[in-house]
């Protein structure tokens, strides 16, 4: 019997993205993440702009992750421009970095992720079951968008984050503020990551995966660096970003693919936590080795108890990073020259983010920007295929929500890369 | 009188005003209360398209042609229509291109030559307006919390409402700032639509002009002080057209060449 299942647009991600399953003969025979995206084209935009401009621009690529875009697209401008940031500016950064990723990540994991393990089809209508949980999930969210609306200056497109510093640095009672909060909310992570525990995680899609993600030179757990580490053992300077992504254009989505040697591969939280696993500590480490077991490597389920985990990560670490940040020393610096080029490797929430940016007389003339969900597109569909295969005989209605939610649990951020599931049985 | 009925959209744009909805997490339940939350995909699976509403909130530009299919759907079954953030009430960054070459060639540069477009014919990225009757506008790259919620509380009460027209200078001014403009940096204050708080020149940043040109404004004027202050045609140009579109940009490069013509002719 033939099928079609089309799942259009996939609800409670950023963006429009729909999968296309088709059926043929009771055989899986072809499986396409769509994404309706128009096309924005940022690369073009910024030509000619003048590198603080880039910055403005590239940040509206994406609304959740727009302190990533706006990192990456600094990190490639200040090496452009040979500026070597103060270090207060270095840990500021480091702080919006980690708001970034407890504002996604609660969203994710709460909000748009766990309601389907639990039957519900929005958070919202989970509240009565899990009072506690969805109530912290806003919780930690809302403080998340309180360290990027003190830090980066808005919850959404901040423009304090500028090339060489900050247009303003936040007072020690704002900082002491943050500390403060970020201490009282680790219970409530805490109870968040338990709750993974009554969640029961389909075994159906599994296969081993490439991760691939940021590798921080001084062996810390991190979100930046200048060096990509692939778990088949290799590393590759940020400038030689293309031997990793090795970016291509297929027919069905205007999001661009990604391979490694030929192979897909998997980037986001769950790709950092296996890479450097070695490397975190405290609470973070404890709950991690507790929750983890073989299946992480094969499922990309995980991602999301692999979200919450780096959560309770950036609030463990965050009052010493206060502490060090009111210490350091701060100073705007300007460029060295108005000629040169430069690759920014950032962790986005759901993966690695590129930005290379080439800079002539001050003016953009070219830039080049590999997005996380572009990297996820190919293991996202081979993960679909692999799970429609084994649903075959379940009824078109049954099939789109298991579908649906592997594309959600690669957080997969359509608005800047990719809506979501169509099964076609024909 | 039943709750009224409530749909949330995005076309293309980066989803940031539906996550500012979204980031009400104190006032999230109440919205979801007050309103009969009939469609916001981003939030929820269960939706209804076959109702009709009495609001619409569309975010995003219409870029390409399922874009204008799903505009022209949720226009038709909805009394009010309220365009939300920057791309839906100007274009977006996306809509700057200033007109130098077609649409399809920088296509080209990004996604190479050989490969044709298939998916959904793409669309010069153009506002709502451009194609339908836009009942309300709230500006903002992205749209803030307080004046959505304000919005949305007269919409509930049956109210329309407009958007103030003043400049983010008002706002600035409210809280005393130092002007960054006579201080000669570019910025865009006296020409952007309020509603952000002056955040950025508050913060000792130039504002780029991201809540998009007030209806009455003065450009004219602030090209010329910018020229003053030692600012070349082109870079005043391509600043005013990164959130205030290609019409104005050309009108504005047109007025410094005819003005830079009959100073050189002095």
């Amino acid at each position: 019997m033939n099928r079609e299942i089309f799942i259009e647009p996939v609800a409670r991600v950023e963006g429009h993205g729909g999968i296309e399953v088709i059926i043929e003969n009771d055989r899986v025979k072809e499986v396409k993440v769509d994404i309706f995206e128009g096309p924005r084209l940022f690369e073009q935009l910024v030509i000619g702009k003048k590198p603080e401009e880039s910055v403005s621009i590239t940040s509206r690529i994406c609304a959740i992750c727009f302190a990533s875009h706006r990192l990456a697209d600094i990190y490639a401008l200040e090496k452009a421009l040979g500026i070597k940031p103060s270090p207060k500016t270095k840990l500021l950064r480091k702080l919006v970095h980690y708001g970034e990723m407890i504002e996604s990540h609660s969203l994710h994991y709460y909000l748009l992720a766990l309601p389907d393990y639990f039957g519900y089809p929005d958070a919202i209508s989970m509240i009565n079951r899990f009072p506690d949980e969805v109530m912290g999930g806003l919780e930690l969210k809302k403080f998340g968008n309180f360290v990027m609306e003190t830090a980066a200056g808005r919850r959404i497109h901040g423009e304090n984050m500028r090339i060489g510093g900050f247009g303003r640095i936040p007072t020690d009672e704002e900082l002491d503020t943050l500390k403060m909060k970020a201490l009282q909310l680790i219970p409530t992570i805490e109870r968040g990551i338990q709750l993974w525990d009554q969640v029961e995680v389909p075994d159906y899609l599994e296969e081993e995966t490439i991760f691939v993600s940021v590798w921080p030179e001084d062996g810390s757990y991190g979100f930046e660096a200048d060096t990509i580490y692939v778990s088949t053992g290799e590393t590759y300077p940020a400038d030689e970003y293309k031997k990793v992504s090795n970016e291509r254009v297929v027919q069905h989505s205007f999001a661009k693919r990604c391979r490694y040697k030929g192979k897909p591969y998997t980037v986001g939280a769950l790709a950092r936590i296996l890479n450097m696993a070695d490397r975190l500590d405290g609470l973070a480490a404890d709950y991690f080795k507790k929750l983890y077991n073989e299946r992480w490597h094969r499922n990309p389920h995980y991602n999301n108890i692999a979200q919450a985990i780096e959560i309770l990560f950036c609030l463990e670490k965050m009052p010493d990073l206060i502490d060090a940040i009111k210490e350091a020393k701060y100073e705007f610096v300007e460029p060295t020259r108005l000629t040169g080029s430069g690759t920014g490797l950032v962790e986005a929430p759901r993966g690695l983010l590129i930005h290379h940016s080439e800079v002539k007389d001050g003016l953009v003339s070219y830039a080049d920007y590999v997005i996380p969900t572009t990297q996820n597109l190919d293991d996202m569909e081979k993960y679909i295929r692999n799970a429609a295969e084994s649903l075959l005989k379940q009824k078109v209605s049954e099939m789109e929500l298991p579908l649906e939610m592997i594309m959600r649990a690669y957080d997969p951020c359509i608005s800047c890369s990719v809506h979501l599931v169509k099964v076609i049985r024909k | 009188m039943g709750k009224p009925k409530v749909g949330i959209y995005g076309l293309t744009g980066c989803a940031g005003d539906q996550l500012n909805i979204i980031n009400c997490e104190d006032e999230l339940l109440k919205i979801f209360d007050i309103f009969e939350i009939e469609s916001f995909v981003m939030a929820s699976r269960a939706k209804n398209e076959n109702v009709e509403l009495d609001v619409a909130f569309v975010e995003g530009s219409v870029s390409t042609e399922k874009d204008l299919e799903h505009l022209m759907e949720i226009r038709k079954k909805s009394k009010i229509l309220v365009a939300i953030g920057h791309c839906a009430v100007f274009g977006g960054v996306q809509s700057m291109f200033m007109g130098k070459e077609p649409w399809i060639e920088r296509y080209k540069k990004v996604y190479g030559k050989e490969n044709a477009v298939t998916l959904t014919p793409p669309l010069e990225p153009k506002p709502l307006a451009a194609y339908v009757k836009v009942d309300a506008v709230l500006p903002g790259c992205p749209i803030e919390k307080e004046p959505f919620l304000k919005l949305a509380g007269k919409l509930a009460h049956g109210i329309v409402p407009k958007v103030p027209d003043f400049p983010v200078c008002a706002e600035c001014k409210w809280k005393e700032n130092e002007c960054l403009l006579l201080k000669g940096q570019l910025c865009l204050g006296p020409l952007t639509n309020s509603g952000c708080g002056a955040i950025c020149p508050s913060m000792n940043i130039p504002c780029i002009g991201c809540w998009g040109p007030i209806a009455k404004e003065n450009w004219e004027s602030e090209a010329l002080l910018l020229l003053e202050k030692g600012y070349k045609p082109d870079e005043i140009v391509k600043r005013f057209a990164i959130f205030g579109g290609t019409e104005r940009a050309e009108l504005l490069k047109n007025f410094l060449e005819s003005h830079q013509k009959q100073e050189s002719g002095k």
